[in-house]
């Protein structure tokens, strides 16, 4: 789980925590840490759920557990703002373009409290760093447009 | 007297515009132009309009001196275009709805120009060519559609221009059109090249590859200059889309011509239409660069309009679509 810190409506320092994250690389066959993870953002531990693909010898890519559909690779972003309308806003912004390769990649995002939570599946690692890489940058523009155009006005 | 703000960035040109009640009040635009001999990738493009699109939006505000309580819509370029170039302007676009608690509109690119070519000329019910860097289109209003008589069954006649001013590294500054223009000037050989009008349709990927392969040649031996390559490109692709324009004005008994994007500003082509129409006895309108070529006012008159008619673009469906059929847009706001 990523912990994006960062000063109120600034810049997401999460770009550049992203390679600091554990990989499972070879051979973890445990599921998807989607709940593992969850609770391992409470305590700020730093984690990517591992990645399932092991290659045998003979070149073999796909475990057991690797199979077309599911999504072994999970990553969670967490985007603190500086109040809950402003996560909303983020995520009205932020959700509605499909990923371009969705069969294989899928994120959701939520908004709860002040808080922006993303959470990534994906059928690889490639795609996944992709994906991230691409909503960083997008999430980056957004509040750097939060902060030069907001506060939002009263509702 | 709403006040519309209108975002475009679907391409190399990312521009905001401001458009009240059939006036446009800002049109700042800034184009993504790369080294000669390349075109234009989708991640870098959407780079360059990330870094720009804030400050064209500070620009748009106060060049038409209003503040964000004075906007009452938002709308901004929906599709077609390169998607991550999309993404990042409609980001922005979701973003200033929100925080202003304004109203969202997504807009069809090709009816943006459509709109802006209608407001700026005044043409009533003009048959419509819109040729630009992505598309080709002869298009006539009918029944609450903007329908598509005719159009490239491949790659845009300004697709073919651009690919082709790569290979002799034209320069793309201002734009590769432009400069294959000002050389076309200077040519004085007409080398003949494939015809490929397919009924109501053009196809423009083989005459590509055949310039492409004749250009290698014929420059080796000097049988030609660069200069008669590019007069003669814009010879046939122009009579091409000529032909199918007078087709479809023919279908229609059209009396009026409006030419559309980018490719639209090109002098030749409005010569070869000017020809035409005269023969017809039609009537061409063109506009200038200024709303030729992709700009955010566009987008805003065109969300003007949709605005007046009752049109509004929910957040859950305001996600960007790469392709984006001209007919699939209900024009409710004309009879």
């Amino acid at each position: 789980m990523q912990e994006a810190g960062g000063d109120a409506g600034g810049g997401s320092r999460a770009g550049g925590s992203g390679s600091r994250g554990r990989r499972g690389v070879g051979g973890g066959r445990s599921g998807p840490r989607s709940a593992g993870t969850t609770s391992a953002a409470d305590h700020g531990a730093p984690g990517v759920g591992p990645a399932q693909h092991s290659l045998r010898p003979g070149g073999d890519p796909w475990s057991p557990a690797q199979r077309p559909g599911s999504r072994p690779c999970v990553f969670t972003l967490n985007v603190p703002f500086p109040s809950a309308l402003e996560a909303e806003i983020a995520r009205g912004s932020l959700a509605p373009d499909a990923e371009p390769h969705r069969g294989a990649v899928g994120k959701e995002l939520t908004a709860s409290g002040s808080v922006l939570a993303v959470c990534w599946r994906a059928e690889d690692c490639r795609l996944l760093r992709i994906s991230i890489v691409n909503f960083l940058d997008q999430l980056s523009l957004v509040m750097r447009t939060m902060q030069r155009f907001g506060p939002p006005v009263a509702r | 007297m709403p006040a519309v703000l209108g975002f475009e960035g679907s391409a190399n040109k990312i521009g905001v515009g401001v458009v009240r009640d059939g006036k446009v009040l800002a049109n700042p635009r800034r184009t993504y132009v790369t080294p000669p001999g390349t075109g234009f990738l989708p991640g870098d493009t959407a780079r360059h309009h990330r870094a720009v699109i804030l400050d064209l939006l500070q620009e748009a505000l106060t060049e038409a001196g209003l503040t964000s309580e004075d906007i009452d819509c938002i709308a901004y370029t929906k599709g077609p275009g390169m998607g991550a170039p999309l993404v990042s302007v409609a980001v922005v676009a979701r973003t200033v709805a929100q925080l202003w608690n304004k109203p969202l509109l997504g807009v069809n690119h090709c009816i943006g120009h459509i709109e802006m070519g209608r407001l700026i000329t005044g043409a009533t019910n003009p048959t419509v060519l819109y040729v630009s860097g992505g598309n080709t289109q002869v298009i006539a209003y009918s029944e609450h559609r903007y329908r598509i008589f005719g159009e490239t069954i491949d790659i845009a006649v300004g697709n073919c221009l651009d690919r082709f001013a790569r290979v002799l590294k034209i320069s793309n500054d201002p734009s590769p059109g432009y400069n294959i223009e000002q050389m076309a000037k200077r040519g004085k050989k007409l080398v003949e090249l494939p015809y490929t009008v397919k009924g109501m349709d053009v196809s423009f990927s083989g005459i590509l590859s055949f310039i492409e392969d004749v250009a290698q040649r014929m420059l080796s031996t000097g049988e030609c200059t660069p200069e008669d390559l590019c007069f003669s490109l814009q010879e046939t692709v122009f009579a091409m889309l000529v032909e199918i324009t007078e087709r479809a004005m023919a279908h229609c008994g059209s009396q009026e011509a409006l030419i559309v994007g980018g490719v639209g500003c090109n002098v030749r082509l409005q010569e070869m239409m000017e020809t035409m129409c005269q023969e017809r006895g039609a009537r061409l309108f063109a506009t200038d660069e200024r709303f030729c070529i992709d700009n955010g006012a566009m987008i805003a008159q065109a969300g003007w309009e949709m605005f007046q008619a009752g049109h509004r673009t929910p957040l859950s469906e305001s996600g960007i679509t790469q392709r984006y059929r001209t007919d699939e847009v209900e024009v409710t706001w004309r009879d």
